[in-house]
């Protein structure tokens, strides 16, 4: 069999398999190491022999003798913690072929919830779900980052550590820390998505876009009636749908505004639009579905001036109501610059300018620069571009400013 | 995010760790040296741990440094490549949540007869919008 194959019905499984020890252990630790042993075993014996027929009966049933092996070799200090857990080896072994592993929509939400911890940090949160639940290895996962693998496996097995220091176990959350906990989730998929779609794409070689977008399309499938995570799965889609035409053949950034929108995924944008309809109705609308609202009418213009400013304005004032941030009231005076003239951009803005927290921030700088040329303003224009290509820590964008401080200049 | 911890020094005769080799540490008394080595051990054992050291590399003598200018074609001259008093010694690269915990880390770098400078590297990508 051919390892991508094999690697296919890996990442498919490992999540399961997982969850199916987890259940047994609360130890993620040594869960995940017992799986991948088994992935090890795997493909050594599947090439040779052919997979089996119930490769996550397989699976289970080998790493769950991994996992006995190892309890049986470790020290006293282990033996104390299992019966604190009321853990005997003995309850590790292997389930059946017909109830290998339970119900696969409870998996991957209690598998993320557990990931999303919030004793983690929001960049340990991402590394972890990539390893657990995404089933990458640690040096996929380092390889998105563009860190190296020893790093990597540094932050993964502190993260596990941290785990267990806090208690935090693979059941079920109270229903009243739910919502808080299934925030952490969605925000850690979304800076997932965006390490992956803003981070430099054809530089690693683990497209974390992709593996955001899967997670959260299995997110979305345990919790199909989640408005909130429905909103992120369209803002992801209707996001990537952009992808190919957001860098020139040269790797130079095309702003949205001059980006041949016949280059955009289509089919993504109709499935990105049509969840973005069906939950807007129901209310209460919160900020991703927001955020993938303006995505869609972005992804609905023909160009750039076509389209629809105000419905983007009045869009932005509601997310500014309710998750206001400086990205928001940055992102509202441009949109307002569009709809209603660049002096009422600059107006909004101007908060912003006046900041001492956001003088160092080349986002800013660079929309000021950009309504201040639009109005006419050019050596107030020239000051800005230059401040903001002098902050900006991206390269593309960097090189993007410099090109329209030259124009003027 | 990544950054650059850049270390400029003058130790002499020139070693590693440069303080061990400059004036400035080496009169503090032994009791001080003895924690600001032990405390930039803890720093550097804690930058591994958390998975925030990303690599780090002390450099040779400057005097061991070979010079390239361009005067219609490569011109090649010994080192050093500046006569001031500090040479860069070294650097360490780390990969952290954000720039408070980046400045947090590098004032951790002070030392006596040493400049450390942090600088935030570029990296390739970048929003549309």
């Amino acid at each position: 069999m051919r390892l991508s194959g094999l690697e296919d019905v890996w990442r498919e499984e490992a999540p399961r398999v997982l969850a199916a020890l987890l259940r047994r252990s609360g130890d993620l630790g040594a869960c995940e190491d017992a799986v991948q042993e088994a992935l090890l075993a795997a493909a050594e014996q599947w090439p040779r022999d052919g997979v089996p027929d119930n490769p996550r009966g397989w699976l289970v049933r080998v790493a769950s003798r991994r996992m006995i092996d190892r309890l049986r070799s470790e020290n006293a200090r282990v033996e104390r913690e299992l019966r604190d857990h009321s853990l005997t080896p003995g309850a590790a072994v292997a389930p059946g072929a017909d109830e290998a592993a339970g119900n696969g929509r409870d998996d991957t939400l209690h598998l993320l919830l557990l990931c999303c911890h919030p004793a983690l940090t929001p960049p340990s949160q991402v590394a972890l779900t990539l390893r657990a639940v995404a089933g990458l290895s640690t040096a996929q996962v380092a390889a998105g980052f563009l860190v190296p693998e020893t790093t990597m496996a540094q932050r993964i097995s502190r993260a596990k550590a941290t785990l267990e220091r806090a208690g935090a176990r693979f059941d079920a959350v109270p229903a009243r820390e739910l919502p808080a906990r299934l925030h952490a989730v969605r925000h850690a998929l979304y800076l997932m998505f965006n390490e992956g779609h803003y981070g430099g794409t054809d530089l690693g070689d683990t497209d974390l876009t992709r593996e955001a977008v899967r997670l959260t399309e299995r997110l979305h499938r345990a919790l199909p009636d989640d408005d909130e995570t429905t909103g992120l799965l369209a803002l992801v889609l209707l996001t990537r749908a952009r992808a190919a035409a957001r860098l020139s053949p040269t790797g130079d950034l095309v702003p949205l505004a001059e980006q041949d929108r016949a280059r955009w995924d289509r089919l993504a944008i109709r499935r990105g639009t049509t969840l973005v309809e069906r939950v807007l109705p129901r209310g209460p609308v919160g900020p991703f579905q927001l955020q993938a609202a303006i995505a869609a009418v972005h992804a609905g213009a023909a160009t750039w001036e076509e389209t629809d400013w105000l419905q983007i304005c009045a869009l932005y004032r509601m997310l500014e109501r309710q998750a206001p941030s400086p990205t928001v009231t940055l992102n509202l005076a441009i949109a307002s610059g569009m709809a209603h003239g660049p002096r009422a951009g600059l107006q909004r803005l101007q908060p912003l300018l006046d900041d001492p927290a956001q003088r160092r921030n080349h986002r800013v700088l660079a929309a000021a620069a950009h309504l201040r040329e639009l109005a006419g303003d050019v050596s107030g224009a020239v000051e800005a571009y230059r401040a903001a290509a002098s902050l900006t820590q991206s390269l593309p964008e960097q090189r993007y400013l410099n090109t329209r401080l030259a124009r003027l200049t | 995010m990544k950054f650059v911890i850049l270390i400029h020094s003058n130790p002499q005769p020139w070693g590693h760790p440069t303080g061990d080799f400059n004036a400035e540490l080496q009169a503090q008394s032994p009791e001080v040296r003895a924690q600001m080595n032990a405390e930039f051990e803890a720093l550097l054992s804690e930058l591994s741990e958390r998975g925030e050291l990303v690599t780090a590399e002390a450099l040779g003598d400057p005097a061991t440094s070979t010079i390239y200018r361009w005067d219609g074609g490569p011109i090649t001259s010994d080192g050093p490549y500046a006569e001031s008093k500090e040479h860069f010694a070294g650097y360490f690269l780390i990969d952290v949540a954000d720039r408070s915990r980046a400045e947090e880390i590098a004032r951790q770098f002070a030392s006596p007869g040493d400049t450390v400078e942090l600088r935030p590297v570029m990296w390739p990508g970048g929003e549309d919008v």
